[in-house]
């Protein structure tokens, strides 16, 4: 498989960057660390003839508790001696994404911004033809759920649900303007609109209030392999409690619909609660109930529905049991 | 066991693959390093429907673009001429022929090759295919065996049975089953799905033609089988063989996939032909799985016997084995889907009634156990369960059961050396088995099963009177030894292998033999590295040789030193007189007397399996599965089964494997734990499914082999049983060791969390899913409310 041929755009400031898309009359992609990008352009699917890649923009690649670079690699962030005291479940979501060699050049923008996958898409263009094209790609159609509506691919980045229970805010900066806008609002439900981004805006930095700090996190994802797959479930949470009452809780699921999702409303009930393992398995439940999942990567829906339950039971026994400190 | 009593020199020592270094560091040329001059990029444009005629093919736009050197199609000459790798079967062409009647104008699995273009790269050659127009007519594409046995009007392939899509059919029957079947105390009886499975070799395909200006052609391909490739390059190519050489570059890995001749080396070959130009054809990895010829997808259903005793007194099996479109070495996978159960059991009376069956997919063909594979699983899981009917330990029941060493089975395979007892009691000591079965925690299992594999197949696929192998060595005044021979290095360490055995008689270092193993031209024939044969046959063969050099050597020592030439022996590099050990000359100085007044010493080492053996004319398909010798695995496997997700984590295993005598420890170390790998990859997670005729995840990302982080712990039990007949003792260690892995996880599941599993591969959200029909599922919430 090889490249499509394109114009390739290197900027070394922000300011270019924003100039260069405005110049390309809206056929660009902008590249972080190409990891996702690319092979989605050796299939090709929805290439663009510009590509601008914000490698060279090293104000965007810096790392601290309360602001992480968009452009700042998976590495970085498991290495960050700074987030493993501070927010340790970041270092620690960052090391389940991938592969060693990918997250040297996948970044956080990378992954929160990561395309929408489901088989009927990732695939090449011999593939795509012999079932005919997909919404998402050259049709017009749904294959997953036959209709001409919604696009049902699969969001799969891991790091998006770990920002949303940690109420992290995602700062984009436009031609015209920057604006904040908090992660949970970010994502927007359609597998081919993904989010609310204007196609020109860079996610410049995520900012971390230090409120998250105080609060217990972790994350796990379901996959077939310890490595390399995507999250077919992935599952964060982050809590406060004292005197064993729940304060904060905070629970969001990924890999399973279109957006990650933060089930802020399903958690209301619960704060002021009494931690039991009763408690536990009440909240877990309620979250199972509320998602949902088709049939576009691997593993049964049922399951991995099931597996949603089972996984924020454990996540909710480790975090609330007083020896374990936040993941 | 010791690995002799005689003092040895390079045999059952450790080396490292003599190849090692060369591939570590980058040295090593692969096909795909070859840059001939002038060389171009060759093409295929590869069919998007799963069955379909082709009317017409237009490449006259992909012919005007500039950089385009050749478009052919199936009207090129040649391009239509049949071939295969069994000549009993060939079904296959090179491109469909537009607007011909019957298979030659059909394109036959959605991936199947159309058209072909050479360019000067390949960005030219990509946009050339997308200006080829092909004009389909859509036939109904047979997806489903089921489907496939079925009469049709419109057979996939031209020679079918009785009007259906099934291409080979297999019964046999010895001894009487149904007798034994009613009178029998316990008979277990299971139903078995396994989807495909591919080898997943590292290096794509890849060859280079050039047909050059001697009108002589040359092919470069990663093959296993460079000779059958050199038959087929000339019934395509219409040319006599010694007008083609094929050679062999370094191989990254073959595991059967790499055995067949393939339509993409005629390809290069015929558009090499029609521009005089050397063309490439790399595949990339999603062409590898089209082309595919992995593990057949296989329904199996059999009934295991035992009598009062526990003593197994009949197999009865059925096999429906999915082929894909082409014929490869169906007819041998089918009947080794039946015959290569009959050991290491005593099974009196056998019934076997397999058929393979035609279907719109890419090809199925050898893969790593071939054939056995799947029938293994189910029989050992079986074998379990009856174990545990009769309310025996699963490790006494297999022992009480084994086949002896020295015998014959009821269909006629001659059994010489056997160490499945010892796999087992070796296995079962250094697992402590006995404390654990039965006895762990919910979730935590144990399992056991054995293997049993061919060590090279008795009868050639051609029928002719040739050697299996011949090897050729020579030396000279410089002191190296040259090895050709065409037993093919794929990296399970043939080279290596033959330098040992050329070393052994002579008393040398590695250092000095080098090896010729990839020119057709140079060295003698060879079958190649299929079914586990090389290191007997290739190995004999280079034995042979070598103690004719060692003759030649020790009677010039004997003249130099006026001995006589009975009493020398050559070790470390010198001879030594062993009457008196004062009489003695280095290596060389031997060497310098026996070259003086006669130039270079040859000689040449041939192997052909001893004749008769088997069943002689007995019955249809007596040839299937006889081998010189066979060898015999006993795994024990430790789970770990998540009570809540049902992932299985595979702790830790012991393999012992009895490979006659283990030539280099370290290769066969590293054999067992390759198999062990690549057995994991099919029981817990490698899977071709097919989604409406297209193969769902045609790339590493979703077809998934196993990551180092799920690799367990491998106690490697090497066991020797000394193979009267094998080189220096020794039988095959590359197939067989991947047989017992599959069922010893399966019945450790079982003992794990009291499931049996009768598909493959054992994913989390199935085992979880037939646990919640078992009602042994706690998980969260009801059973009853989620839907599966």
């Amino acid at each position: 498989m090889i490249l499509p041929q394109f114009k390739y755009h290197q900027p070394a400031t922000l300011k270019d960057a924003l100039a260069v898309a405005q110049s390309c009359d809206g056929d660009f992609d902008f590249i972080a660390g190409g990891t996702d990008v690319l092979p989605n352009y050796k299939n090709r699917l929805n290439n663009r003839n510009n590509v601008i890649s914000l490698s060279g923009v090293h104000e965007l690649q810096d790392v601290s508790a309360d602001r992480i670079g968009g452009m700042a690699t998976l590495v970085q962030l498991e290495n960050s001696a700074v987030l493993k005291s501070a927010l340790p479940v970041l270092p620690a979501a960052a090391h389940l994404v991938a592969t060693p060699l990918l997250r040297e050049s996948a970044t956080v923008g990378g992954n929160i911004l990561l395309d929408n996958r489901c088989w009927f898409f990732n695939q090449s263009p011999l593939w795509r033809e012999s079932k005919g094209f997909c919404m998402k790609a050259d049709g017009d159609v749904c294959l997953v759920v036959p209709q001409k509506e919604i696009c049902y691919a699969t969001y799969s980045g891991d790091l998006a649900p770990v920002f949303m229970v940690l109420d992290a805010t995602l700062h984009l900066a436009g031609p015209e303007s920057d604006r904040d806008l908090p992660v949970a609002g970010f994502f927007a439900h359609d597998g081919i609109t993904r989010n609310v981004k204007l196609p020109e805006e860079i996610l410049t930095h995520i900012a971390i209030p230090k409120s998250a700090q105080a609060l217990r996190a972790a994350y796990r994802k379901l996959r077939i392999r310890d490595s390399m797959d995507y999250p077919v479930m992935g599952a964060a949470v982050a809590l406060s409690f004292a005197d064993n009452t729940i304060e904060t809780l905070r629970i969001a699921i990924t890999g399973m619909e279109t957006t990650p999702l933060l089930y802020d409303e399903v958690m209301q009930p619960f704060v002021g609660e009494q931690v039991s393992m009763d408690l536990i398995e009440t909240i877990s439940g309620a979250v199972q109930e509320e998602v949902n999942a088709y049939r576009n990567v691997h593993f049964s829906p049922q399951y991995r529905k099931a597996m949603v339950g089972v996984y924020l039971k454990r996540i909710l026994t480790e975090l609330t049991t007083p020896k374990n400190s936040n993941n | 066991m010791k690995s002799s009593t005689k003092s040895s020199n390079v045999v059952g020592k450790r080396f490292p693959l003599v190849d090692a270094l060369k591939k570590t560091t980058g040295e090593g040329v692969y096909t795909d390093d070859i840059k001939l001059p002038g060389m171009l990029v060759g093409k295929i444009l590869r069919a998007s429907m799963s069955h379909a005629r082709v009317k017409k093919v237009d490449v006259s736009k992909a012919l005007e673009l500039p950089g385009v050197h050749a478009v052919i199609t199936g009207d090129e000459p040649g391009a239509q001429n049949k071939f295969g790798v069994l000549p009993i079967s060939k079904d296959e062409i090179s491109l469909p022929k537009p607007g011909a009647p019957g298979r030659d104008g059909k394109v036959l699995y959605a991936g199947d090759c159309v058209a072909a273009i050479a360019a000067d790269n390949e960005e030219i050659a990509l946009q050339a295919l997308q200006l080829i127009d092909v004009d389909y007519e859509p036939l109904e594409p047979i997806l489903r065996v089921e489907k496939g046995i079925e009469p049709t009007d419109e057979p996939i392939q031209e020679r079918t049975q009785d009007g259906t899509n099934i291409q080979k059919s297999v019964e046999q029957h010895h001894g009487d089953v149904d007798a034994a079947l009613s009178s029998a105390d316990h008979v277990a009886t299971g139903d078995f799905e396994f989807v495909g499975v591919n080898h997943g070799f590292t290096e794509p395909i890849v060859a280079i033609a050039h047909y050059d200006a001697d009108d002589r052609l040359t092919v470069w391909s990663a093959q296993q089988v460079p000779h059958y490739l050199h038959r087929a390059l000339t019934e395509v190519m219409e040319m006599a063989m010694h007008r083609i050489r094929v050679i062999r570059p370094m191989v990254g890995g073959g595991f059967g996939g790499k055995s067949d001749p393939f339509p993409h080396e005629m390809i290069a070959s015929l558009l090499s032909r029609k521009c005089r130009r050397p063309v490439k054809i790399l595949f990339d990895r999603e062409e590898v799985f089209l082309n595919n010829h992995g593990r057949h997808p296989t329904r199996t259903h059999l009934s295991v016997a035992t009598d009062a005793h526990g003593k197994l007194t009949a197999l009865d099996l059925d096999a429906t084995i999915d082929g894909g479109a082409w014929g490869s070495f169906g007819v041998v996978t089918t009947y080794y889907n039946g015959v290569l159960s009959m050991g290491p059991y005593h099974i009196p009376n056998f019934r076997y009634a397999g058929r393979r069956v035609y279907t719109n997919k890419a090809p199925c063909g050898a893969m790593r156990g071939h054939g056995a594979v799947n029938t293994r699983y189910a029989f050992e899981v079986l074998m379990d369960q009856l174990a545990e009917e009769h309310k025996t330990n699963p490790c006494e029941f297999r022992l009480a059961n084994l086949l002896p060493a020295n015998t014959e089975t009821v269909n006629g395979f001659r059994i010489t050396s056997n160490g499945t007892k010892e796999c087992i009691e070796r296995a079962r000591k250094r697992s402590d088995w006995d404390s654990k079965h039965g006895k762990l925690p919910f979730g935590e299992g144990i399992g056991i099963a054995c293997g049993f594999y061919i060590s090279g197949s008795a009868h050639r696929i051609h029928f002719n009177e040739l050697p299996h192998s011949t090897v050729h060595l020579k030396i000279d005044m410089d002191g190296g030894i040259t090895v050709h021979s065409m037993a093919a290095e794929i990296g399970q360490g043939s080279d290596t292998m033959l330098a040992q055995c050329v070393a052994e008689p002579l008393g040398i270092g590695l250092d000095r033999i080098r090896i010729f193993s990839g020119d057709s031209d140079t060295a003698p024939i060879d079958l190649g590295s299929y079914s586990s044969r090389v290191t007997f046959m290739a190995g004999n063969a280079a034995a042979e040789a070598a103690r004719k050099i060692r003759q030649k050597l020790v009677d010039a020592a004997a003249r130099k030193t006026g001995c006589p030439a009975q009493g020398f022996v050559l070790q470390e590099e010198r001879v030594i007189y062993s009457p008196d050990p004062s009489v003695s000359l280095t290596f060389d100085e031997m060497l310098q007397e026996a070259l003086a007044k006669n130039g270079a010493l040859i000689a040449k080492g041939t192997y052909q399996s001893p004749p008769p053996i088997g069943k002689r004319d007995a019955f249809k398909g007596w040839r299937a599965g006889l081998s010189p010798t066979y060898s015999f695995q006993a795994y024990i496997a430790q789970v770990s089964v998540d009570p809540e997700t049902f992932e299985t984590r595979v702790k830790k295993v012991w393999a012992a494997h009895d490979c006659g005598r283990a030539l280099n420890p370290l290769a066969v170390e590293g054999q067992i734990e390759g198999c062990v790998h690549m057995g994991l990859g099919q029981v817990l997670c490698e899977e071709m499914p097919y989604l409406k005729g297209a193969l769902q995840g045609p790339n590493f990302l979703d077809y998934r082999t196993l990551t180092p982080m799920q690799m367990p712990e491998v106690d490697v039990i090497i066991v020797e049983s000394h193979d009267p007949e094998g080189p220096y003792g020794a039988k095959e260690a590359g197939e067989g060791p991947l047989l017992p892995i599959l069922p010893a996880v399966a019945n450790a599941v079982y003992d794990a969390v009291g499931v049996r599993m009768t598909s493959l591969p054992i994913t989390p959200d199935k085992l979880w899913k037939a646990a919640q029909r078992q009602g042994v599922a706690p998980g969260l919430g009801s059973p009853a409310e989620i839907h599966v």
